[in-house]
Protein backbone atom coordinates (compact mmCIF):
# COMPACT_ATOMS: atom_id res chain seq x y z
CA UNK A 1 0.00 0.00 0.00
CA UNK A 2 1.22 3.09 -0.83
CA UNK A 3 2.04 5.35 2.28
CA UNK A 4 2.83 9.25 3.22
CA UNK A 5 4.11 10.84 5.80
CA UNK A 6 2.46 12.97 8.56
CA UNK A 7 4.04 14.85 11.76
CA UNK A 8 3.60 14.14 15.46
CA UNK A 9 4.82 16.04 18.37
CA UNK A 10 8.81 13.58 19.37
CA UNK A 11 7.20 12.95 23.33
CA UNK A 12 4.39 11.01 21.75
CA UNK A 13 6.64 9.46 19.30
CA UNK A 14 8.75 8.53 22.03
CA UNK A 15 5.52 7.30 24.51
CA UNK A 16 4.39 5.11 21.67
CA UNK A 17 8.17 3.75 21.04
CA UNK A 18 8.32 2.75 24.92
CA UNK A 19 4.53 1.36 24.36
CA UNK A 20 5.24 -1.28 21.56
CA UNK A 21 7.97 -2.69 23.05
CA UNK A 22 5.54 -4.73 24.62
CA UNK A 23 2.83 -4.79 22.23
CA UNK A 24 5.23 -6.71 19.37
CA UNK A 25 4.17 -3.69 16.88
CA UNK A 26 6.94 -3.59 14.61
CA UNK A 27 7.12 0.07 14.52
CA UNK A 28 5.63 3.43 15.25
CA UNK A 29 4.10 4.32 11.87
CA UNK A 30 2.21 0.44 12.10
CA UNK A 31 1.08 1.13 15.72
CA UNK A 32 -0.56 4.47 14.62
CA UNK A 33 -1.68 3.20 11.17
CA UNK A 34 -3.50 0.54 13.72
CA UNK A 35 -4.77 3.16 16.28
CA UNK A 36 -5.73 5.61 13.61
CA UNK A 37 -7.97 3.20 11.61
CA UNK A 38 -9.78 1.45 14.95
CA UNK A 39 -10.49 5.26 15.69
CA UNK A 40 -11.88 6.42 12.35
CA UNK A 41 -13.82 2.87 12.84
CA UNK A 42 -15.67 3.34 15.31
CA UNK A 43 -16.28 7.02 14.44
CA UNK A 44 -17.67 5.78 11.47
CA UNK A 45 -19.62 3.14 13.62
CA UNK A 46 -21.19 5.71 15.55
CA UNK A 47 -22.09 8.50 12.65
CA UNK A 48 -23.16 5.81 10.58
CA UNK A 49 -26.48 4.07 12.19
CA UNK A 50 -28.12 2.65 8.98
CA UNK A 51 -25.63 0.63 7.26
CA UNK A 52 -28.28 -0.33 4.59
CA UNK A 53 -29.40 1.76 2.37
CA UNK A 54 -33.25 1.35 1.95
CA UNK A 55 -32.58 -0.82 -0.79
CA UNK A 56 -30.23 -2.63 0.20
CA UNK A 57 -31.62 -3.40 3.46
CA UNK A 58 -35.29 -4.96 1.36
CA UNK A 59 -32.40 -6.88 -0.45
CA UNK A 60 -30.87 -8.42 2.58
CA UNK A 61 -34.57 -8.63 4.55
CA UNK A 62 -35.95 -10.62 1.39
CA UNK A 63 -33.53 -12.88 1.26
CA UNK A 64 -33.02 -13.41 4.95
CA UNK A 65 -36.77 -14.10 4.88
CA UNK A 66 -36.21 -16.85 1.92
CA UNK A 67 -33.93 -18.26 4.04
CA UNK A 68 -35.78 -18.45 7.08
CA UNK A 69 -34.52 -16.41 9.61
CA UNK A 70 -37.35 -13.74 9.46
CA UNK A 71 -40.62 -15.71 9.33
CA UNK B 1 2.32 -21.40 16.49
CA UNK B 2 -0.22 -20.37 13.39
CA UNK B 3 -4.04 -21.07 13.96
CA UNK B 4 -6.42 -22.13 11.21
CA UNK B 5 -10.25 -22.68 11.73
CA UNK B 6 -12.58 -24.60 9.19
CA UNK B 7 -16.16 -23.05 9.66
CA UNK B 8 -18.71 -25.36 8.76
CA UNK B 9 -21.89 -23.58 9.67
CA UNK B 10 -24.66 -25.86 11.41
CA UNK B 11 -22.48 -29.41 10.78
CA UNK B 12 -23.66 -31.52 12.80
CA UNK B 13 -21.41 -34.09 15.14
CA UNK B 14 -24.26 -37.17 14.61
CA UNK B 15 -22.92 -36.52 10.69
CA UNK B 16 -19.52 -35.44 10.71
CA UNK B 17 -17.80 -37.68 13.32
CA UNK B 18 -20.53 -40.28 12.36
CA UNK B 19 -22.42 -41.43 9.71
CA UNK B 20 -20.13 -39.62 6.71
CA UNK B 21 -16.52 -39.62 8.57
CA UNK B 22 -15.82 -42.79 6.06
CA UNK B 23 -16.24 -40.85 3.29
CA UNK B 24 -14.06 -37.88 4.27
CA UNK B 25 -10.63 -38.97 4.30
CA UNK B 26 -8.82 -35.68 4.92
CA UNK B 27 -11.22 -34.33 7.60
CA UNK B 28 -10.84 -37.88 9.14
CA UNK B 29 -7.22 -37.63 9.23
CA UNK B 30 -7.60 -34.88 10.98
CA UNK B 31 -10.10 -35.49 13.58
CA UNK B 32 -8.30 -38.35 14.07
CA UNK B 33 -5.22 -37.01 15.37
CA UNK B 34 -7.52 -34.04 17.44
CA UNK B 35 -9.43 -33.41 20.48
CA UNK B 36 -13.05 -33.30 19.31
CA UNK B 37 -16.72 -33.67 20.75
CA UNK B 38 -20.20 -32.57 20.55
CA UNK B 39 -19.93 -28.50 21.15
CA UNK B 40 -23.19 -27.06 22.58
CA UNK B 41 -23.74 -23.69 21.18
CA UNK B 42 -25.62 -20.60 22.83
CA UNK B 43 -29.04 -19.79 23.37
CA UNK B 44 -30.34 -18.78 20.38
CA UNK B 45 -28.36 -21.33 18.52
CA UNK B 46 -27.95 -20.13 15.64
CA UNK B 47 -26.19 -18.03 13.12
CA UNK B 48 -26.51 -14.82 14.12
CA UNK B 49 -25.14 -14.35 17.43
CA UNK B 50 -23.64 -17.78 17.56
CA UNK B 51 -20.21 -17.56 15.34
CA UNK B 52 -19.79 -14.09 17.18
CA UNK B 53 -20.19 -15.59 20.59
CA UNK B 54 -17.69 -18.34 19.31
CA UNK B 55 -15.13 -15.68 18.39
CA UNK B 56 -15.43 -13.41 21.28
CA UNK B 57 -16.34 -15.50 23.91
CA UNK B 58 -19.48 -13.13 25.50
CA UNK B 59 -23.06 -14.29 25.36
CA UNK B 60 -25.77 -13.01 23.33
CA UNK B 61 -26.61 -10.75 26.35
CA UNK B 62 -23.45 -9.32 26.43
CA UNK B 63 -23.21 -8.69 22.93
CA UNK B 64 -27.13 -7.20 22.35
CA UNK B 65 -27.50 -10.00 19.44
CA UNK B 66 -30.21 -11.79 19.54
CA UNK B 67 -30.37 -13.24 15.96
CA UNK B 68 -30.98 -11.24 12.42
CA UNK B 69 -33.07 -9.32 13.25
CA UNK B 70 -34.38 -7.05 16.31
CA UNK B 71 -36.61 -4.49 17.41
CA UNK B 72 -36.06 -0.87 17.26
CA UNK B 73 -36.39 0.29 20.86
CA UNK B 74 -39.81 -1.09 22.06
CA UNK B 75 -41.44 -0.37 18.71
CA UNK B 76 -44.06 -3.21 17.35
CA UNK B 77 -42.74 -2.49 13.56
CA UNK B 78 -39.66 -1.23 13.06
CA UNK B 79 -36.74 -3.65 12.92
CA UNK B 80 -33.31 -3.25 12.52
CA UNK B 81 -31.23 -6.19 10.96
CA UNK B 82 -27.75 -7.38 12.53
CA UNK B 83 -24.47 -6.57 11.34
CA UNK B 84 -21.51 -6.05 11.92
CA UNK B 85 -20.95 -2.77 13.53
CA UNK B 86 -23.03 -3.48 15.90
CA UNK B 87 -20.46 -5.87 17.34
CA UNK B 88 -18.92 -4.10 20.07
CA UNK B 89 -17.12 -6.89 22.02
CA UNK B 90 -13.26 -7.59 21.29
CA UNK B 91 -12.96 -10.96 19.16
CA UNK B 92 -10.03 -13.23 19.10
CA UNK B 93 -8.67 -11.62 16.31
CA UNK B 94 -8.36 -8.00 18.15
CA UNK B 95 -7.32 -9.70 21.18
CA UNK B 96 -4.04 -11.00 19.51
CA UNK B 97 -2.82 -7.73 17.79
CA UNK B 98 -0.09 -7.42 16.77
CA UNK B 99 -0.66 -10.62 15.04
CA UNK B 100 -2.21 -10.95 11.99
CA UNK B 101 -5.75 -12.13 10.59
CA UNK B 102 -7.12 -13.45 7.99
CA UNK B 103 -11.10 -13.62 7.80
CA UNK B 104 -13.62 -15.05 4.87
CA UNK B 105 -17.32 -14.55 5.79
CA UNK B 106 -17.73 -14.78 10.04
CA UNK B 107 -20.96 -13.89 10.50
CA UNK B 108 -22.17 -10.97 10.79
CA UNK B 109 -18.95 -9.12 8.68
CA UNK B 110 -20.74 -6.65 6.34
CA UNK B 111 -19.69 -4.07 6.12
CA UNK B 112 -15.82 -4.77 6.32
CA UNK B 113 -14.53 -3.43 9.55
CA UNK B 114 -10.60 -2.68 10.01
CA UNK B 115 -8.83 -5.84 10.68
CA UNK B 116 -5.40 -6.32 11.54
CA UNK B 117 -4.68 -8.41 8.17
CA UNK B 118 -7.74 -8.57 5.71
CA UNK B 119 -11.41 -10.13 5.44
CA UNK B 120 -14.22 -10.77 3.53
CA UNK B 121 -17.55 -9.96 4.51
CA UNK B 122 -20.13 -12.73 5.18
CA UNK B 123 -23.62 -13.54 3.74
CA UNK B 124 -25.25 -10.46 5.08
CA UNK B 125 -23.66 -8.28 2.05
CA UNK B 126 -26.25 -7.04 -0.10
CA UNK B 127 -24.49 -7.95 -3.08
CA UNK B 128 -21.26 -8.11 -4.86
CA UNK B 129 -21.74 -4.47 -6.16
CA UNK B 130 -20.81 -2.45 -2.80
CA UNK B 131 -17.31 -2.90 -1.08
CA UNK B 132 -17.25 -6.54 0.57
CA UNK B 133 -13.43 -6.60 1.75
CA UNK B 134 -10.75 -4.32 3.96
CA UNK B 135 -8.38 -3.33 2.84
CA UNK B 136 -10.70 -2.28 -0.34
CA UNK B 137 -8.36 -3.00 -2.40
CA UNK B 138 -8.73 -6.87 -1.69
CA UNK B 139 -11.61 -6.77 -3.51
CA UNK B 140 -10.30 -6.53 -7.24
CA UNK B 141 -7.65 -9.22 -6.49
CA UNK B 142 -10.89 -11.61 -5.37
CA UNK B 143 -12.87 -10.99 -8.45
CA UNK B 144 -9.75 -11.17 -10.77
CA UNK B 145 -9.42 -14.47 -8.98
CA UNK B 146 -12.75 -15.91 -9.24
CA UNK B 147 -15.30 -13.57 -11.08
CA UNK B 148 -18.16 -12.69 -9.08
CA UNK B 149 -18.00 -13.58 -5.63
CA UNK B 150 -21.04 -15.20 -4.33
CA UNK B 151 -22.16 -14.65 -0.94
CA UNK B 152 -25.16 -16.70 -0.20
CA UNK B 153 -27.65 -19.17 -2.12
CA UNK B 154 -31.60 -19.41 -1.41
CA UNK B 155 -32.66 -22.53 -1.15
CA UNK B 156 -36.02 -22.42 -0.30
CA UNK B 157 -37.29 -22.52 -4.13
CA UNK B 158 -38.56 -25.74 -6.41
CA UNK B 159 -35.79 -25.29 -8.46
CA UNK B 160 -33.60 -27.84 -6.38
CA UNK B 161 -31.04 -28.77 -9.38
CA UNK B 162 -30.43 -24.81 -9.54
CA UNK B 163 -29.65 -24.94 -5.66
CA UNK B 164 -26.75 -27.63 -5.90
CA UNK B 165 -25.18 -25.90 -8.75
CA UNK B 166 -25.33 -22.52 -7.27
CA UNK B 167 -24.12 -23.70 -3.52
CA UNK B 168 -21.19 -26.28 -5.36
CA UNK B 169 -20.27 -22.76 -7.42
CA UNK B 170 -20.18 -20.44 -4.30
CA UNK B 171 -18.19 -23.24 -2.18
CA UNK B 172 -15.43 -23.94 -5.14
CA UNK B 173 -15.47 -19.79 -5.62
CA UNK B 174 -14.97 -19.38 -1.82
CA UNK B 175 -12.30 -21.75 -1.16
CA UNK B 176 -10.16 -20.90 -4.12
CA UNK B 177 -10.16 -17.17 -2.50
CA UNK B 178 -9.12 -18.79 1.09
CA UNK B 179 -6.23 -20.68 -0.72
CA UNK B 180 -4.98 -17.64 -2.65
CA UNK B 181 -5.18 -15.70 0.79
CA UNK B 182 -3.02 -18.34 2.90
CA UNK B 183 0.13 -17.01 1.22
CA UNK B 184 -0.83 -13.57 3.11
CA UNK B 185 1.12 -12.78 6.78
CA UNK B 186 -0.93 -14.23 9.75
CA UNK B 187 -1.02 -16.28 12.84
CA UNK B 188 -4.67 -16.47 12.89
CA UNK B 189 -6.88 -17.39 9.82
CA UNK B 190 -10.75 -18.36 9.59
CA UNK B 191 -13.71 -18.96 7.37
CA UNK B 192 -17.26 -19.64 7.15
CA UNK B 193 -18.75 -21.79 5.20
CA UNK B 194 -22.23 -21.03 4.97
CA UNK B 195 -23.10 -23.33 2.26
CA UNK B 196 -23.07 -26.61 4.26
CA UNK B 197 -26.18 -25.24 5.75
CA UNK B 198 -27.98 -24.53 2.90
CA UNK B 199 -27.76 -28.16 1.64
CA UNK B 200 -28.91 -29.06 4.64
CA UNK B 201 -31.88 -27.56 4.97
CA UNK B 202 -32.60 -27.70 1.01
CA UNK B 203 -31.87 -31.75 1.23
CA UNK B 204 -32.56 -33.11 4.12
CA UNK B 205 -35.84 -35.10 3.30
CA UNK B 206 -34.30 -36.92 0.48
CA UNK B 207 -31.64 -38.68 3.28
CA UNK B 208 -33.09 -39.10 6.61
CA UNK B 209 -35.11 -41.66 6.90
CA UNK B 210 -37.18 -40.73 9.92
CA UNK B 211 -37.81 -37.54 8.45
CA UNK B 212 -41.94 -37.23 8.09
CA UNK B 213 -41.75 -36.40 4.22
CA UNK B 214 -38.87 -38.61 3.64
CA UNK B 215 -38.90 -39.94 -0.11
CA UNK B 216 -37.55 -42.54 -0.49
CA UNK B 217 -34.22 -43.26 -3.60
CA UNK B 218 -34.61 -39.75 -4.76
CA UNK B 219 -32.25 -38.63 -7.06
CA UNK B 220 -31.26 -36.24 -4.19
CA UNK B 221 -30.66 -38.80 -1.33
CA UNK B 222 -27.27 -38.46 -1.97
CA UNK B 223 -27.05 -34.89 -2.47
CA UNK B 224 -25.81 -33.89 1.38
CA UNK B 225 -22.95 -36.86 1.75
CA UNK B 226 -21.83 -35.35 -2.12
CA UNK B 227 -21.78 -32.08 -0.49
CA UNK B 228 -20.17 -33.68 2.75
CA UNK B 229 -17.11 -34.93 0.60
CA UNK B 230 -16.55 -31.76 -1.93
CA UNK B 231 -16.27 -30.18 1.34
CA UNK B 232 -13.31 -32.54 2.06
CA UNK B 233 -11.95 -32.53 -1.03
CA UNK B 234 -11.68 -28.61 -0.56
CA UNK B 235 -10.40 -29.12 2.80
CA UNK B 236 -7.86 -31.67 1.82
CA UNK B 237 -6.40 -29.23 -1.16
CA UNK B 238 -6.51 -26.32 1.18
CA UNK B 239 -5.01 -27.85 4.60
CA UNK B 240 -2.05 -28.66 1.97
CA UNK B 241 -0.80 -25.36 1.76
CA UNK B 242 -0.51 -25.02 5.87
CA UNK B 243 2.95 -25.60 7.23
CA UNK B 244 3.87 -27.91 9.81
CA UNK B 245 3.48 -25.59 12.72
CA UNK B 246 0.07 -24.69 12.32
CA UNK B 247 -3.20 -25.60 14.73
CA UNK B 248 -6.09 -27.15 13.11
CA UNK B 249 -9.89 -26.28 14.16
CA UNK B 250 -13.10 -27.53 12.51
CA UNK B 251 -15.96 -26.00 13.87
CA UNK B 252 -19.41 -25.14 13.73
CA UNK B 253 -21.97 -22.94 15.68
CA UNK B 254 -24.53 -25.44 15.95
CA UNK B 255 -26.05 -28.55 14.69
CA UNK B 256 -28.97 -29.41 12.51
CA UNK B 257 -31.88 -32.47 12.92
CA UNK B 258 -34.73 -32.85 10.93
CA UNK B 259 -38.13 -30.58 10.92
CA UNK B 260 -40.95 -32.43 12.60
CA UNK B 261 -43.17 -29.33 11.23
CA UNK B 262 -43.78 -25.46 11.93
CA UNK B 263 -46.38 -23.94 15.08
CA UNK B 264 -47.87 -21.08 13.94
CA UNK B 265 -47.36 -19.73 17.22
CA UNK B 266 -49.33 -15.95 16.41
CA UNK B 267 -52.20 -17.71 15.09
CA UNK B 268 -51.84 -19.93 18.77
CA UNK B 269 -51.49 -16.40 20.43
CA UNK B 270 -54.89 -15.33 18.49
CA UNK B 271 -56.32 -18.82 19.38
CA UNK B 272 -55.55 -18.30 23.09
CA UNK B 273 -56.64 -14.60 23.40
CA UNK B 274 -53.67 -13.03 23.62
CA UNK B 275 -53.07 -10.98 20.59
CA UNK B 276 -56.01 -9.87 19.41
CA UNK B 277 -56.59 -8.50 15.60
CA UNK B 278 -59.23 -6.68 13.81
CA UNK B 279 -58.75 -8.27 10.20
CA UNK B 280 -61.72 -10.44 9.40
CA UNK B 281 -60.25 -13.54 7.53
CA UNK B 282 -56.72 -14.36 7.10
CA UNK B 283 -55.20 -15.68 3.92
CA UNK B 284 -52.62 -18.80 4.58
CA UNK B 285 -49.15 -17.65 4.83
CA UNK B 286 -50.38 -13.65 6.16
CA UNK B 287 -46.93 -12.12 7.73
CA UNK B 288 -47.84 -10.51 10.99
CA UNK B 289 -46.75 -7.51 9.55
CA UNK B 290 -50.00 -7.29 7.20
CA UNK B 291 -52.11 -7.57 10.64
CA UNK B 292 -54.31 -5.14 12.03
CA UNK B 293 -53.55 -5.70 15.58
CA UNK B 294 -55.32 -4.18 18.10
CA UNK B 295 -52.59 -3.50 20.43
CA UNK B 296 -55.02 -1.99 23.11
CA UNK B 297 -56.28 -5.50 24.06
CA UNK B 298 -52.72 -7.25 22.95
CA UNK B 299 -51.03 -9.51 25.59
CA UNK B 300 -48.38 -10.90 23.60
CA UNK B 301 -46.78 -11.37 20.28
CA UNK B 302 -44.30 -13.52 18.55
CA UNK B 303 -41.65 -13.54 16.26
CA UNK B 304 -40.67 -17.10 14.10
CA UNK B 305 -37.67 -18.73 12.81
CA UNK B 306 -35.68 -21.74 13.62
CA UNK B 307 -36.85 -20.21 17.90
CA UNK B 308 -39.55 -17.87 18.69
CA UNK B 309 -39.15 -14.82 20.11
CA UNK B 310 -42.08 -13.60 21.96
CA UNK B 311 -42.28 -10.16 23.47
CA UNK B 312 -44.91 -9.10 26.12
CA UNK B 313 -47.54 -5.67 25.70
CA UNK B 314 -46.11 -3.50 28.54
CA UNK B 315 -47.43 -0.52 29.94
CA UNK B 316 -44.83 2.63 29.72
CA UNK B 317 -42.64 0.65 27.53
CA UNK B 318 -44.53 -0.64 24.49
CA UNK B 319 -46.82 3.00 22.71
CA UNK B 320 -49.97 0.94 23.75
CA UNK B 321 -49.21 -1.38 26.48
CA UNK B 322 -51.41 -3.90 28.57
CA UNK B 323 -49.37 -5.31 31.19
CA UNK B 324 -48.81 -3.37 34.33
CA UNK B 325 -45.32 -3.23 35.21
CA UNK B 326 -45.85 -4.55 38.78
CA UNK B 327 -47.84 -7.41 37.00
CA UNK B 328 -44.81 -8.56 34.07
CA UNK B 329 -43.40 -11.25 36.14
CA UNK B 330 -46.74 -12.86 36.85
CA UNK B 331 -47.55 -12.79 32.92
CA UNK B 332 -44.54 -13.94 31.88
CA UNK B 333 -44.75 -16.96 33.91
CA UNK B 334 -48.50 -17.57 32.74
CA UNK B 335 -47.48 -17.08 29.00
CA UNK B 336 -44.54 -19.13 29.56
CA UNK B 337 -46.52 -21.95 31.38
CA UNK B 338 -48.78 -21.85 28.58
CA UNK B 339 -46.40 -22.50 26.07
CA UNK B 340 -44.78 -25.50 27.82
CA UNK B 341 -47.79 -27.04 28.07
CA UNK B 342 -48.43 -26.73 24.03
CA UNK B 343 -48.82 -30.07 22.69
CA UNK B 344 -48.40 -31.85 19.69
CA UNK B 345 -50.90 -31.95 17.00
CA UNK B 346 -51.75 -35.48 18.11
CA UNK B 347 -51.80 -34.89 21.47
CA UNK B 348 -47.95 -36.08 22.18
CA UNK B 349 -45.79 -34.18 24.61
CA UNK B 350 -43.26 -31.51 23.70
CA UNK B 351 -40.05 -30.82 24.84
CA UNK B 352 -40.56 -27.11 24.77
CA UNK B 353 -38.12 -25.09 26.32
CA UNK B 354 -38.38 -21.12 27.72
CA UNK B 355 -35.47 -18.76 28.40
CA UNK B 356 -35.58 -15.38 30.22
CA UNK B 357 -32.95 -13.45 29.18
CA UNK B 358 -32.02 -12.30 32.38
CA UNK B 359 -31.68 -15.89 33.54
CA UNK B 360 -29.03 -16.91 31.01
CA UNK B 361 -27.26 -13.91 30.43
CA UNK B 362 -24.80 -12.32 32.77
CA UNK B 363 -25.78 -8.72 31.10
CA UNK B 364 -28.84 -8.03 28.88
CA UNK B 365 -27.59 -5.48 26.29
CA UNK B 366 -30.02 -3.92 23.51
CA UNK B 367 -33.48 -5.12 22.03
CA UNK B 368 -33.85 -8.20 23.73
CA UNK B 369 -36.83 -10.43 23.49
CA UNK B 370 -39.36 -11.24 26.16
CA UNK B 371 -39.03 -14.75 26.11
CA UNK B 372 -37.25 -17.10 23.70
CA UNK B 373 -38.64 -20.39 23.09
CA UNK B 374 -37.92 -23.75 21.49
CA UNK B 375 -40.75 -25.86 20.58
CA UNK B 376 -40.01 -29.18 21.09
CA UNK B 377 -36.62 -28.73 21.44
CA UNK B 378 -36.38 -27.09 18.10
CA UNK B 379 -37.93 -29.89 16.65
CA UNK B 380 -40.70 -27.70 15.29
CA UNK B 381 -39.98 -24.50 13.95
CA UNK B 382 -42.01 -21.46 14.58
CA UNK B 383 -44.05 -19.85 11.62
CA UNK B 384 -44.82 -16.24 12.21
CA UNK B 385 -47.00 -16.48 9.38
CA UNK B 386 -50.58 -17.35 10.25
CA UNK B 387 -54.42 -17.68 8.49
CA UNK B 388 -54.22 -21.73 8.55
CA UNK B 389 -56.69 -24.51 9.07
CA UNK B 390 -54.71 -25.52 12.18
CA UNK B 391 -51.43 -24.07 14.22
CA UNK B 392 -49.50 -27.11 13.29
CA UNK B 393 -47.81 -27.60 9.77
CA UNK B 394 -46.22 -30.21 8.44
CA UNK B 395 -44.68 -28.53 5.42
CA UNK B 396 -42.44 -25.08 5.83
CA UNK B 397 -44.73 -21.83 5.65
CA UNK B 398 -42.64 -20.22 3.26
CA UNK B 399 -41.05 -22.64 0.65
CA UNK B 400 -39.34 -25.90 0.63
CA UNK B 401 -36.86 -26.27 4.01
CA UNK B 402 -36.91 -29.59 5.65
CA UNK B 403 -34.24 -29.36 8.65
CA UNK B 404 -34.15 -27.65 11.85
CA UNK B 405 -31.33 -26.58 14.30
CA UNK B 406 -30.21 -28.50 17.04
CA UNK B 407 -27.98 -27.38 20.20
CA UNK B 408 -25.20 -29.52 19.90
CA UNK B 409 -22.09 -28.17 16.82
CA UNK B 410 -18.43 -30.03 16.46
CA UNK B 411 -15.79 -28.87 17.70
CA UNK B 412 -12.39 -30.25 16.77
CA UNK B 413 -8.67 -29.62 17.47
CA UNK B 414 -5.48 -31.09 15.73
CA UNK B 415 -2.05 -29.45 16.84
CA UNK B 416 1.01 -30.13 15.25
CA UNK B 417 1.82 -32.92 17.32
CA UNK B 418 -0.69 -34.96 18.59
CA UNK B 419 -0.78 -38.68 16.88
CA UNK B 420 -4.10 -39.90 18.59
CA UNK B 421 -7.55 -38.96 19.06
CA UNK B 422 -9.05 -37.81 22.22
CA UNK B 423 -12.94 -37.15 22.84
CA UNK B 424 -14.05 -33.58 24.41
CA UNK B 425 -17.06 -32.34 25.35
CA UNK B 426 -17.23 -28.58 25.23
CA UNK B 427 -18.97 -25.32 25.03
CA UNK B 428 -18.84 -22.52 22.17
CA UNK B 429 -17.61 -20.44 25.19
CA UNK B 430 -14.53 -22.71 25.15
CA UNK B 431 -13.67 -21.68 21.84
CA UNK B 432 -11.86 -18.24 22.52
CA UNK B 433 -10.08 -19.19 25.51
CA UNK B 434 -8.58 -22.13 23.37
CA UNK B 435 -7.52 -19.90 20.55
CA UNK B 436 -6.15 -17.69 22.35
CA UNK B 437 -4.35 -20.13 24.87
CA UNK B 438 -2.56 -21.18 21.70
CA UNK B 439 -1.75 -17.81 20.24
CA UNK B 440 -0.40 -17.16 23.94
CA UNK B 441 -2.41 -14.44 24.84
CA UNK B 442 -4.60 -14.46 28.39
CA UNK B 443 -8.08 -12.93 28.57
CA UNK B 444 -10.77 -13.23 31.53
CA UNK B 445 -13.50 -15.01 29.50
CA UNK B 446 -16.00 -17.55 30.95
CA UNK B 447 -15.13 -20.12 28.62
CA UNK B 448 -12.52 -22.81 29.69
CA UNK B 449 -9.38 -23.36 27.50
CA UNK B 450 -9.61 -27.33 26.13
CA UNK B 451 -5.98 -27.15 25.85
Amino acid sequence: MESRTVSIPADLYEKIEERIGETGFESVSDYVTYVLREVLASLEGEEKEEVFTEEEEEKVKERLRALGYLD
Amino acid sequence: MRVFVIGLDSAPPELLFGEFLEDLPNIRRIIERSIFGPMKSCIPAITIPAWMVMATGKTPGELGLYGFRHRKGNSYRDIWIAHSLMVKEKAVWDYIIPKKSVLVGVPPSYPPKPVNGCMISCFITPDSSVNYTFPKELKAEVEKLVGEYIFDVVFRKEDRDAVIEEVREMTEKRFEVIRYLIDRDWQYFQFVEIGLDRIHHAFWKYFDTRHHLHEPDSRYKNVVRDYYKLLDKEIGKTIKLLDEDTAIVIVSDHGIKRMKGCFAVNQWLIDEGMLKIRNSRLKPGTRFEQLDVDWSRTTAWAWGGYYARIFLNVKGREPEGTIKQSEYERVREEVADMIKSIKGPNGERWNTRVFYPEDIYPVVRGDRPDMMVYFDDLYWRSAGTLGYESPYLLENDTGPDDAVHSEYGVFALHLPDMQEARHVESEIYDFAPTVLKLLGVEANLRGRSLI
